[in-house]
């Protein structure tokens, strides 16, 4: 204590939350850098190619030695000493310059992108994480997951057909569902239809599709189509997207003669002293939440009401069944209304 | 349903006051074990106290009763062991209550199963009384709180309703004591074996889960010819419940 | 039982569920209330025709308005807090008095009457004993209090409406709205207030307000802010406002830690915890008349008493350590002097002194004796006159007498704050601890639980010392 003075004794501290701050900091700090970087073996980069492989097959495209470098983040020695490794195993082969998958090639891929999928579901499900977060999440994951581990997990989530984004989620033998429907700037006007699938690459899109509160399952109808924009309505709201965003959302159009109801509405726009009917909850509500209000009874047909406003403006208590329960506004936004 | 199910009237008759002892906590040696399910708010721990003379509390609070209460009654020399399990809204989610509601209910196997509703909310009630007329064959509908119906006007027509259940029901208002003498008579008797009930089971359910439901109960009756929940474990394994799956597998739900 | 016929079914469970597809539950949970909507209909009959009074409905339009909502709201809260505190301060003297000025003596001379050793009676009487006989005479009467007036609130209906006003504030703090009453539950007892987290049924809000309730300042800590304000704050204004302004302290410390729940909340929400899932809903059941006897009855002993008996059960042994830390000597020190010299240094960073964090450390269990000790050590250490031997607690008549030995002792204004805020920032103790390890069953997070309000207590201190110094 003989040469304390606060002035040093501040600097000492500062100094050192500064550097805890650098090491820990989330995603950038160095400790994260290091421990990921340590940790990209070999396998992780085999596994990655397989799977750029196999989307790469699946959309029709043709693969050699360039693209792959570029999509992927690695050295490209390395790449490239994985690659040789995998031609040995016989997981692909080169038909001159373009890279195939071999048939055990496609299974290890399919495999990788079980786990990837049902990750996704299982996040999306079972913990609170945001959906930005998901796919990086899943993409760590999917390197970690044996087979046993993979199978108990989809027994856990009751096995799953799709993912979040609507992407069919392959079994345990290979099987993989259909993703119905085309893409939207494809439909016509007044076509309706529901939304089957949304791509979460690339990033930048996606976050904007979220940002639009648009969600797999809602049913759509289009109102407006031309170069410029797609105009489309959709559980009571209106959508304006660019086609290159638009381009990211799968839509199976509906071929028989279904109502699509004119007035839904979402029960945050409910007023008091109106009453309306529930028409469902929206698929964006998902897992244990979404449980909640089924149990509590915010099912099909349900009347309900408001019962109290919020002096600070949320939550309002809805009256149904009887009960009055309070509900957010961003839960009352997923349940869908028809107002009496 | 046509079974003959005794509605309350025609048991409350038979009540006999002085073979009932309230034995509080002590509850070595029972003759039967009695699990008390209900939603929260439903005054369930009113019934509680009025059965077994504790004084448990009651908040005014969904969700209270989260560690389980015990306690029990004697009526005509037989020990019932009541068991007050906590207030949940559905067995079906994965929260700590459900959980432990409904592992006690399959697993604890209770002689009887008193399911306490309030009567003015009866129709968000079904809800849980339904799932569980499909776990259990032995129980009885407490329609408590019939004094505040009776201030909000509500009639309730208690012989259908247990037609329709298949279960007894006997309407009571556990603050002040009514229709307990009742309830102990009920609970005895299909103790006893004196009332057999005939639950009701979930009909509104879409087609393509009906076939599944049904090709499911019949392999699970296959391998288990006098299992009662056949069709509840049938929903249960097409949720994919971990925990009713490896019960499957060590047996443990015969 | 034939095991491969078991896999066989469970194998043809998954085979349907898949083809089922994933609306499985909303289809069975729409059928069963489908089922539930046939059996109403046939059976339930309600009179519209008489028009009835909707009592709670009119309550509800009053106690949730936008004018009426939140003065009702503070006004009860605050009429509970002030009538605990100021209640429990006549039952508390009586009960001192009682435990600690004549029961004290009369076991005293009682064993020196049977010839006792001193070891013996000292380990037993003045260390065992007097802990917990200041821990009851502490926390007994403000418990008695305050859980009865709040379990009356609770069963007549009235707390969820709060939850309900309040949750907005709540939510953007990444909690629920149910909190506000788990904190108010802190402001009598933390190991309660985490007992009652169990109301809030979302896994991620409900942790966030275990780990955070220890920032609600309890009733083992609120007689240590009164007398440290009393004697050092209100001592630093004319004394016509020095009352007014020492209460002014107090509150500020306890909204302070209010501040500290809320941001607290928020960073956890936004970083360990926001993988836990995370759900909400809030029903607000019909109002009922509670029981009044019974109720005051069953709160005695559902959370009085039992909260009572485990402060009980580890103060007990804390009275032994400190007695035998005060009289075991290693060398010529006995191992309280040795600790308190050796932590003086990093007392002084923070702006506390050696005494103090001791006191904290030895006091875990119990945050009631921890006045008691720092003057028992205050004494030890300095060697004034006063005071009842080592390893003896005791307290002071006069706050003026208190003030002279915290004094002598070295205090200072800064060293007054920065115990006010280290008594609202520090681990919560042993009591509540158990109860977080008993209600998340996971050592990780009572581990965290404990370690992160310290380490935030540490770095605040610590920062108010050295700017103290800088500029004061």
């Amino acid at each position: 204590m003989n040469n304390y003075n606060p002035i040093s004794a501040l600097i000492i501290f500062f100094v050192i939350v500064a550097l805890l701050f650098v090491f820990f900091r989330p995603i950038k700090g160095w400790f994260w850098i290091l421990r990921k970087n340590f940790k990209n073996n070999e396998k992780t980069i085999i596994e990655d190619i397989l799977k750029q492989l196999y989307h790469f097959e699946n959309s029709g495209n043709k693969v050699d030695m360039k693209t792959l470098v570029q999509v992927l983040d690695y050295k490209n020695t390395r790449i490239v000493e994985a690659i040789n490794k995998m031609t040995i195993n016989d997981l692909i082969y080169f038909e001159s310059d373009i890279l195939k998958l071999s048939e055990t090639g496609r299974e290890y891929a399919l495999r990788i992108v079980r786990v990837h999928r049902l990750w996704e579901r299982y996040l999306a499900d079972k913990t609170g994480f945001h959906k930005t977060e998901w796919h990086d999440r899943a993409e760590m994951m999917e390197h970690k997951l044996n087979h046993d581990e993979t199978n108990t997990l989809a027994a856990h989530l009751g096995n799953p057909k799709f993912d979040p984004h609507g992407d069919p989620i392959p079994t345990k033998t290979g099987k993989v569902a259909q993703v119905n429907g085309v893409e939207l700037p494809l439909l016509q006007v007044n076509t309706i239809g529901r939304i089957t699938h949304i791509e979460d690459e690339p990033e930048v899109i996606y976050k904007q599709i979220l940002a639009e509160n648009i969600h797999i399952g809602s049913l759509i109808r289009v109102i407006e189509n031309n170069n410029t924009r797609i105009t489309f309505q959709s559980e009571g709201e209106e959508f304006k997207l660019a086609p290159i965003v638009a381009a990211n959302l799968t839509v199976s159009p509906i071929e028989k003669e279904v109502v699509i109801e004119d007035n839904i509405a979402r029960l945050s726009s409910l007023d008091e002293e109106e009453t309306a009917k529930i028409i469902g909850i929206s698929k964006e509500s998902r897992g244990e939440s979404r449980r909640r209000l089924l149990d509590l009874g915010f099912v099909k047909g349900a009347k309900i009401s408001i019962d109290l406003m919020n002096p600070l403006g949320e939550p309002h208590a809805y009256l149904i069944k009887g009960t009055s329960i309070a509900l957010r506004k961003d839960q009352a936004a997923k349940i869908l209304i028809k107002k009496d | 349903m046509e079974t003959k199910v005794k509605s309350a009237c025609d048991t409350c008759a038979h009540f006999n006051a002085d073979g009932l002892k309230k034995l509080g906590i002590h509850t070595d040696n029972f003759d039967f074990v009695v699990a008390l399910a209900g939603n929260p708010n439903t005054g369930k721990s009113t019934v509680f106290n009025a059965l077994t003379g504790l004084r448990q509390h009651t908040g005014n609070w969904p969700g209270k009763t989260v560690t389980r209460a015990e306690g029990g009654f004697e009526y005509n020399t037989q020990k019932f062991k009541l068991v007050d399990l906590p207030g949940t809204y559905s067995l079906l989610s994965t929260s700590e209550d459900e959980e432990a509601a409904r592992d006690f209910i399959l697993f604890g196997k209770p002689n009887v199963t008193v399911i306490v509703v309030d009567a003015n909310r009866l129709e968000r009630n079904l809800n849980l009384v339904l799932q569980i007329l499909e776990i259990t064959d032995k129980a009885v509908l407490c329609l408590n709180l019939m004094d505040e119906a009776k201030r909000n006007n509500i009639s309730i027509d208690e012989r259908t309703l247990a037609r329709d259940l298949g279960i007894p029901v006997v309407p009571t208002s556990a603050r002040f004591n009514q229709g307990i003498p009742e309830l102990i008579q009920t609970i005895s008797e299909i103790a006893n074996g004196t009332i057999i009930c005939k639950p009701h089971r979930i009909k509104n359910v879409p087609d393509n889960i009906e076939k599944a439901v049904k090709t499911l109960a019949a392999e699970i009756e296959k391998e288990f010819p006098n299992i009662p929940n056949s069709r509840w474990i049938a929903f249960r394994l097409l949720e994919g419940d971990t925990q009713i799956i490896n019960a499957l597998k060590a047996g443990e739900l015969v | 039982m034939n095991q491969k016929n078991i896999d066989n079914i469970i194998e043809l469970s998954n085979e349907l569920r898949w083809q089922i597809g994933d609306d499985f539950h909303d289809n069975l949970t729409e059928g069963i209330y489908a089922d539930a909507a046939d059996i109403v209909k046939d059976t339930v009959q309600v009179d519209h025709s008489k028009k009835r009074f909707r009592l709670d409905s009119k309550i509800d339009k009053i106690v949730t308005s936008k004018t009426f909502g939140f003065p009702i709201m503070f006004l009860i809260l605050g009429t509970v807090l002030w009538l605990t505190i100021v209640g429990a301060n006549y039952p508390s003297s009586l009960l001192a008095n009682l435990l600690l000025d004549n029961i004290h003596p009369l076991l005293k001379s009682g064993a020196a009457s049977i010839g006792m050793p001193w070891w013996l009676d000292g380990f037993l009487i003045d260390g065992v004993y007097l802990a917990v006989a200041w821990v009851i005479a502490v926390m007994l009467p403000p418990m008695a209090i305050f859980f009865p007036m709040f379990t009356l609130l609770e069963d007549f209906g009235y707390l969820p409406r709060v939850a309900f006003n309040l949750d907005s504030l709540f939510k953007k703090s990444g909690a629920h709205g149910k909190q506000a009453l788990t904190m108010s539950m802190g402001f009598g007892c933390n190991a309660a207030g985490v007992v009652a987290t169990r109301i809030i049924d979302s896994p991620r809000e409900r942790l966030i307000a275990i780990i955070t309730n220890n920032f609600s300042l309890c009733n083992g800590r609120w007689p240590t802010q009164i007398l440290i304000a009393t004697i050092f704050i209100g001592a630093v204004v004319p004394s016509s406002i020095s009352s007014f302004v020492s209460l002014l302290a107090v509150i500020g410390i306890a909204v302070l830690g209010m501040a500290f729940m809320f941001t607290v909340s928020w960073a956890l929400s936004k970083t360990v915890l926001k993988g836990e899932v995370s759900t909400f809903n809030l029903e607000l059941p019909p109002y009922r008349p509670p029981r009044f006897w019974k109720t005051i009855y069953t709160s005695l002993i559902d959370r009085t008493l039992i909260v009572l008996w485990r402060a009980i059960v580890f103060a007990a042994p804390a009275g032994a350590v400190i007695w035998l830390i005060s009289n075991i000597y290693i060398g010529n020190e006995s191992i309280a002097s040795w600790a308190i010299s050796s932590m003086d240094g990093f007392g002084f960073l923070l702006g506390l002194n050696g005494v103090i964090l001791l006191a904290y450390i030895v006091a875990i269990p119990a945050n009631e004796i921890v006045i008691p000790t720092i003057l028992m050590l205050t004494v030890m250490v300095t060697g004034i006159s006063g005071g009842e031997g080592a390893g003896v607690m005791f307290e002071l008549d006069s706050m003026n007498a208190t003030g002279d030995v915290l004094r002598a002792g070295g205090w200072t204004l800064l060293t007054a704050i920065n115990l006010m805020l280290f008594s609202l920032l520090h681990n919560p103790c042993s009591t509540t601890i158990y109860t977080i390890y008993k209600e998340t069953k996971s050592a990780k997070w009572t581990i965290f639980a404990s370690i992160m309000p310290v380490i935030l207590g540490f770095v605040v201190t610590f920062l108010v010392a050295q700017f103290w110094r800088l500029f004061i």
